[in-house]
């Protein structure tokens, strides 16, 4: 039975994709996990790529030809195209999360008052739904200024 | 969670400054030059900022990674397995990140 499935809340992974009666904010959740994993993959990467400044896996010391290469490696179109991607969903990530900081601790929410007609979520108004508009839009700017700076 | 709140402030604030360093105060040519990145790392308070980094980014993500794991399936050894195997991984991750900043350090120049 499908409904008591949902009732056990036992969607998984696919409960994180549909979707059905998504509202942004629903979505930005699942943009905050989907671009966590992918700085997460970033970051791996970063910290595999940047060991080449000293040899890689086996090096030594600082090594100016490995590092060289290491740098030509990523010195092309796909590489500035991974790393404008990085800026946006770093910087989607980072506001956002200061978002959800935020309303862990209620300080972006409307007052609690009496409901009255047309009976819309005051908490999903107001400032806390204008960060996710701000971390779109600032995603986006960062990630085309950084575009201008590597292509 | 609070593991998660107070890595990512300062993750905020770390990540800020790494990216203006790398294209912004200082230019992409220059940031990504070899003498340049040794100053870095030679640098008291640049290599402390870069370890700092480091450990408070690959904390965070591995922790989310394990909220994430968490929420996903829950069974008592699950837990536990997925708690272990992410502070093993990260600890592991953060070691060898630790062996690049201690040998651009401390390494001789090649």
């Amino acid at each position: 039975m499908a409904s008591e499935k949902e009732a056990l809340n036992k969607r998984g992974v696919m409960g994180w994709i549909n979707p059905y009666h998504y509202n942004l904010e629903r979505w930005a959740y699942a943009f905050q996990r989907i671009t966590g994993l992918a700085v997460l993959l970033y970051v791996l990467g970063h910290i595999g790529d940047t060991s080449f400044f000293v040899g890689g896996p086996f090096g030594s010391g600082p090594d100016k030809a490995s590092w060289t290469w290491d740098m030509n490696a990523t010195a092309n179109d796909l590489g500035s195209i991974v790393l404008t991607l990085v800026v946006l969903v770093v910087v989607f990530h980072g506001i956002n999360g200061i978002r959800l900081i935020l309303s862990e601790f209620g300080l972006i929410f409307q007052k609690p008052s009496r409901p009255e007609y047309p009976y819309r979520a005051k908490s999903l108004r107001a400032m806390q739904r204008h960060m996710i508009l701000v971390a779109i839009v600032a995603a986006i700017v960062a990630s085309l200024w950084a575009g201008t700076i590597l292509f | 969670m609070l593991l998660q709140y107070v890595t990512a402030l300062a993750a905020v604030v770390l990540v800020v400054v790494h990216l203006l360093m790398q294209g912004v105060l200082v230019p992409y040519s220059t940031a990504v030059d070899f003498q340049h990145v040794l100053s870095m790392y030679r640098s008291w308070v640049d290599g402390a900022m870069l370890e700092l980094l480091l450990i408070v980014v690959v904390a965070h993500g591995f922790n989310g990674l394990r909220i994430i794991l968490i929420e996903w399936r829950q069974s008592l050894s699950w837990s536990r397995g997925v708690n272990w195997a992410s502070l093993v991984v990260a600890l592991a991750v953060m070691a060898y990140g630790s062996r690049t900043i201690l040998l651009a350090v401390a390494g001789v120049v090649a």
